[in-house]
């Protein structure tokens, strides 16, 4: 299992994606633009895609760095507390990024090109997200490259727009025990969330698996935002109960399959929505061995997630 | 009372409400709750949105398999729910939200029956008629309503404490 050392590496290896991957998405998108090539377009969509799931690890790796510094006389908590909150607001962006990225490589296969209302919501998303995720890594930087500080002795401000202060770890954690009802809510929305994906995953995967052979797979791609709304309300729930319980997560063995379990299946939704030739297939048609393999993955996982998820106070010693 | 206190304190109520066992123990039939959840409100969900006009290229006909995992979701929830019932049956037993879920969960059934029949029924998947639509939402609320107020168990359980 992963230790918390393996943690904190993970976190500074991971941490080049957010940023660089998305100097890279976005260059790709203007070059689309540029050349008015739509599969560049889609290939830009689905950089976006790629790295809005990775930043999700990213950004909670980070709670194990940050426990590794506690104490350390010479690293500012303000700062890291300044650089976590940074963090967060850059990934709000970064998950709506992918979200909408999303929605415009799903959206295309019907009307053949991305749709101008998408790729102005995505060249604006991702360039507010490029420009958070740099204040994000620039302050992350200065907690341990205090070189690069112009003054080292001056105070830290911690105010600023590109962190409100009710994204901190402990406003949120805070606000959870003030308000009890806040954590049932939470729950209640995270397994309505649960219901909607995994009928969803379970229905259309069954699908390209060879159940329902005489409905065809455009009917099932016109369900596949259903489900994503669904990861949609989940993954903002499971956020939320990740900032507010943070420590009780990190070092959860149960808690790193789970979102091991996410990241594949998030790989396999990719995998399946940027094929579009998958979903022309007519009623009695059956899907390629690798199609299957992946749908058959799906179902898999998603049980994997509901399985590590339910085992969090078991196998770990969440709540 | 009587009863209650009887279920529960059957050696198997105590032996999986005590076991740290992840295959047969508490958190195991936690688990089995939570797929058959998936699997009935799941499939529930997307019947409904497809009663609803969503994703209407399918044959409603192609979805009566769906039925055969939707009531294998719900017989693996009354089996496991009865088992989480039979691990704290005097603390469970004593909450309102467990009365509201049962209730809900009836309604719902129902409500899955009908779409069921009319499926089996319909020559022309192209119309809905209003009442089924109707069936249709309605039977969506009370999915929602049923998993909330499962949920809503938990807490009300830990908060009101049990009886010893």
């Amino acid at each position: 299992m992963l230790t918390p050392t393996d943690l904190v590496h993970i976190h500074l290896l991971l941490n080049h994606f957010p940023t660089v991957g998305m100097v890279v998405g976005f260059g790709l998108f203007l070059l689309a633009l540029l050349k008015k090539s739509d599969d560049l377009k889609r290939g830009g969509l689905a950089v976006f895609f790629a790295i809005a799931l990775i930043s999700l690890p990213t950004y909670m790796s980070g709670y194990s760095a940050q426990k590794s510094l506690r104490g350390v006389r010479t690293v500012s908590q303000d700062l890291v507390d300044l650089h976590q909150r940074s963090a967060l607001f850059a990934l709000i962006f970064m998950e709506a990024l992918g979200i909408v990225s999303w929605y415009g490589l799903w959206s295309s296969r019907r009307r053949a090109r991305v749709r101008p209302a998408i790729t102005a919501a995505v060249v604006l998303l991702s360039a507010v997200t490029i420009g958070l995720m740099g204040n994000a890594a620039d302050i992350g930087g200065e907690i341990r490259h205090p070189e690069i500080l112009s003054q080292s002795q001056a105070p830290i401000s911690t105010e600023g727009v590109a962190a409100p202060r009710w994204l901190s770890s402990e406003f949120i954690t805070r606000y959870q025990y003030n308000h009890p009802w806040a954590w049932k809510t939470l729950e209640t929305i995270h397994f309505i969330g649960l219901c909607l994906l995994f009928g969803v995953v379970l229905v259309t995967n069954l699908r390209l698996l060879g159940w329902m052979r005489d409905a065809p797979l455009e009917g099932f791609h016109r369900l596949l935002p259903w489900g994503v709304w669904g990861f949609v309300a989940n993954s903002v729930t499971g956020m939320l109960f990740f900032i507010g319980q943070a420590f009780q997560y990190i070092e959860n063995p149960a808690f790193h399959l789970k979102m091991l379990c996410i990241l594949l299946a998030g790989g396999d939704v990719l995998y399946l929505t940027w094929h579009e030739e998958i979903w022309e297939m007519e009623r009695g048609a059956a899907a390629p061995t690798l199609v299957k393999v992946l749908a058959a993955s799906q179902i898999v996982l998603w049980i994997g997630v509901i399985y590590f998820g339910r085992m969090l106070p078991y196998i770990g010693n969440a709540f | 009372m009587a009863f209650l206190r009887w279920i529960q304190d059957l050696p198997i109520s105590g032996a999986i409400a005590e076991s740290d066992s992840i295959w047969w123990g508490y958190a195991w039939w936690l688990f089995v709750h939570a797929v058959g959840m998936g699997l009935t409100a799941g499939i529930g969900f997307v019947v409904c949105l497809r009663v609803l006009g969503i994703g209407r290229q399918i044959p409603l006909s192609s979805f009566r398999v769906l039925f055969r995992l939707f009531w294998l979701g719900f017989y693996l929830n009354l089996l496991s729910g009865v088992i989480l019932f039979m691990t704290d049956a005097t603390g469970i037993a004593r909450v309102w939200e467990l009365y509201a879920k049962l209730v809900c969960l009836a309604l719902a059934l129902g409500a899955m029956s009908r779409l069921r029949r009319f499926i089996d029924s319909t020559e022309n998947d192209a119309s809905v008629p209003p009442a089924i639509r109707n069936t249709a939402v309605a039977c969506l609320v009370l999915w929602l309503a049923v998993i909330t107020s499962g949920r809503l168990i938990a807490y009300a359980v830990e908060a009101r404490g049990t009886v010893t």
